[in-house]
């Protein structure tokens, strides 16, 4: 502050002035907390409009059409599952049955047997898309052609799941399917369709998913090679390391977390999405592909026991808020590192 | 990369590794590319050339699937005498009237949520996340029986309210990472300089647009691709494509060229959607997890 900005009426700049007569304009001077030492205005005119501050009603208001539609379509049916879950529910009928729709479950074969397939179908396709896709991600990264290769191999999941059950339904037909044609010729399979056989269903399911949604994971992990910090690959390399123990010890650490999160989302996906199953073989043969949330459909729409399948959705919604819990804390773990 | 002269980077090993890369690149492509390509080609097929095969282990009896005459007809079928163009307008007024309304109601609640902090908004934020990862087979067994009481089963309205379920928490989750990522200071200086609340979130908008805008497009692509909330609460009245597709297969004879024409038809404008949004996919898939 110099005594040319220095105005002479100001009170709170008067104090300076008066005991800066004699400065040393080159000491840097200690000016006290309570003196403006910001040139200050001659006349201070309030101004024409002041905003008052936000309250928070206005954030309220914003919030609560979202809210309440939310609230509908999403506790309002929690209710109503728990109610039909305890109750024989026909069309236009409603029964108490002291709970005999959850007593009925642990007898029930299928029910127990859908678990184990979901946990069997969800962990073949994990694996297959969780090798498949890294390795994906680590042949294109860097190479010239990654931007071409990386849209062309979106186009499957752009799908929609059941048009590309059809489509691999028309495939694997016993028939005239091209696929199945292939199989044979490679003499894996004999004439009978990978659909038709409970040993083989489960696979011709699992390559499906694999199909669709193999292109995920590789998208993710891409994401995730380009956060790799190139400093300490280039110093591993430096230090002598091959290109492989690069891999496993700076790549691979900084993979995990992305990793994880595309392991959770498809994981949750297994659950959510049935279409390309109920195309190809509906649960069949036998019950050898019927999987927890097949079975539920089943239960609910083809034989409309609205009862049994409230008390076996709400379970399956139990295990899914559960597997969730996880997810968001994976998440949240994630926040941090994001850019 | 100074270290280039000190260090063998090629060694044959690593040579070979390429090789292999790229060789599984390609056949990787392949079998990526080929279902569709076959989808693509069958649709133009008549239906006994949609059959032939070459007889097992032939090699070259694969040119077989090339011998055909292209026609048209199964698209001329399916709009002229089975209606497609309604289904084609359902599947399009639910997706987007689905994907307006979360958008719209989403950005409102990202947009509050991103800016004040309150007692319990961690468990807000997991009751939203929550209903968007339930399995929609488990979410529709009540959601049915309270539409059937409403008469909202087999329309239009009833269809959208239900795709609602998965594309507004994911609008609101996505969204207010996307809030997050603009300063509040720039709202603060636009009050400062005498604009009201409102029209400091106005002033903001352009920041968020092409983010809004591509999320519009993500909700679009999952109200589309959806097949069982259209099965089951569409059933009837409010027949989308993918439902209309797969009630083409009849047991006695299925129309395998419709079938394949009907899954172009439904196929081809998402994918244009999804090259169009291409930069926003992988956070809209991930659920905004992972950046690109």
């Amino acid at each position: 502050m110099t005594d040319a900005t220095t105005p002479k009426t100001s009170g709170a700049a008067r104090k300076i002035s008066g005991s800066g007569r004699n400065l040393d304009l080159f000491r840097v001077r200690h000016i006290p907390d309570s003196v403006e030492s910001r040139p200050v205005p001659l006349s201070v005119t309030e101004p024409s409009s002041l905003n008052k501050p936000v309250s928070k009603s206005f954030y309220f208001w914003l919030m609560v059409p979202a809210i309440l539609v939310l609230a509908f379509i999403s506790i309002y049916p929690f209710f109503w599952m728990i109610y039909m879950s305890l109750h024989d529910v026909d069309i236009g009928h409603i029964e108490w049955n002291n709970f005999a729709n959850f007593i009925k479950l642990p007898s029930d074969t299928r029910f127990l047997m859908g678990w184990l397939l979901l946990a069997q179908y969800s962990a073949m396709c994990l694996t297959l898309q969780i090798v498949i896709g890294v390795f994906l991600a680590l042949a294109l990264n860097g190479t010239r052609l990654e931007k071409v290769l990386v849209t062309t191999l979106l186009m499957p999941m752009m799908m929609a799941p059941l048009v590309a059950g059809m489509v691999w339904y028309f495939l694997y037909n016993g028939t005239f399917g091209w696929y199945h044609w292939l199989l044979q010729s490679l003499g894996i399979l004999g004439p009978k369709s990978i659909l038709a056989s409970s040993n083989t269903a489960m696979i011709g399911l699992v390559l499906v998913d694999v199909w669709q949604w193999t292109p995920l994971i590789t998208l993710i992990t891409l994401a995730g090679l380009k956060r790799v910090p190139q400093d300490q690959l280039e110093a591993n390399m430096v230090d002598g390391a091959s290109p492989f123990r690069n891999f496993v010890s700076v790549t691979m650490p900084n993979l995990y977390p992305v990793l994880l999160i595309a392991i959770m989302l498809r994981f949750m996906d297994n659950f959510r999405f049935i279409d390309s199953i109920l195309v190809l073989t509906g649960g069949g043969p036998g019950n050898a592909t019927k999987i927890l949330p097949v079975y539920l459909f089943e239960v609910s729409f083809k034989f409309f026991k609205l009862g049994r399948g409230a008390a076996i959705a709400l379970i399956l919604l139990i295990v899914t808020i559960i597997l969730g819990k996880l997810l968001v804390r994976v998440f949240d773990r994630q926040q941090p590192s994001k850019v | 990369m100074a270290s280039r002269e000190v260090i063998q980077y090629e060694t044959p090993l690593s040579k070979a590794f390429r090789g292999f890369c790229a060789v599984f690149l390609a056949f990787y492509v392949v079998w990526t590319v080929l279902p569709l390509f076959i989808m693509f080609m069958s649709s133009f097929k008549d239906l006994l050339e949609a059959f032939k095969l070459p007889a097992v282990g032939d090699w070259a009896g694969v040119t077989v699937f090339f011998e055909f005459t292209p026609t048209t007809k199964h698209y001329y079928e399916l709009f002229a005498n089975l209606g497609f163009s309604t289904y084609l307008f359902n599947s399009l007024v639910a997706a987007g009237g689905s994907a307006v309304v979360s958008v719209i109601l989403g950005s409102m609640c990202a947009y509050s949520l991103s800016r004040i902090d309150f007692k319990g908004k961690g468990d807000l934020f997991f009751w939203i996340i929550s209903t968007r990862m339930a399995p929609v087979v488990a979410v529709m067994v009540p959601l049915y029986w309270i539409f059937r009481q409403l008469d909202l089963v087999g329309t239009l309205p009833g269809l959208i309210l239900a795709y609602t379920t998965f594309n507004l928490p994911f609008a609101i989750w996505i969204l207010k990472g996307f809030f997050d990522n603009v300063p509040y200071a720039i709202e603060e200086a636009q009050m400062v300089d005498g604009a009201t609340r409102f029209q400091a979130l106005r002033a903001i908008l352009p920041l968020v647009a092409p983010g809004i805008g591509a999320f519009i497009v993500l909700c679009i692509l999952f109200a589309w691709n959806d097949y069982l909330f259209a099965a089951i609460i569409g059933s009837g009245g409010a027949k989308t494509l993918p439902v209309a597709t797969r009630e083409l297969v009849q047991p006695q004879n299925i129309q395998w060229g419709q079938i394949m024409a009907a899954g172009v038809v439904t196929t081809l404008p998402m994918m244009f959607l999804g090259l169009v949004i291409r930069k926003y996919l992988v956070t809209g898939l991930t659920m905004g997890a992972v950046k690109e």
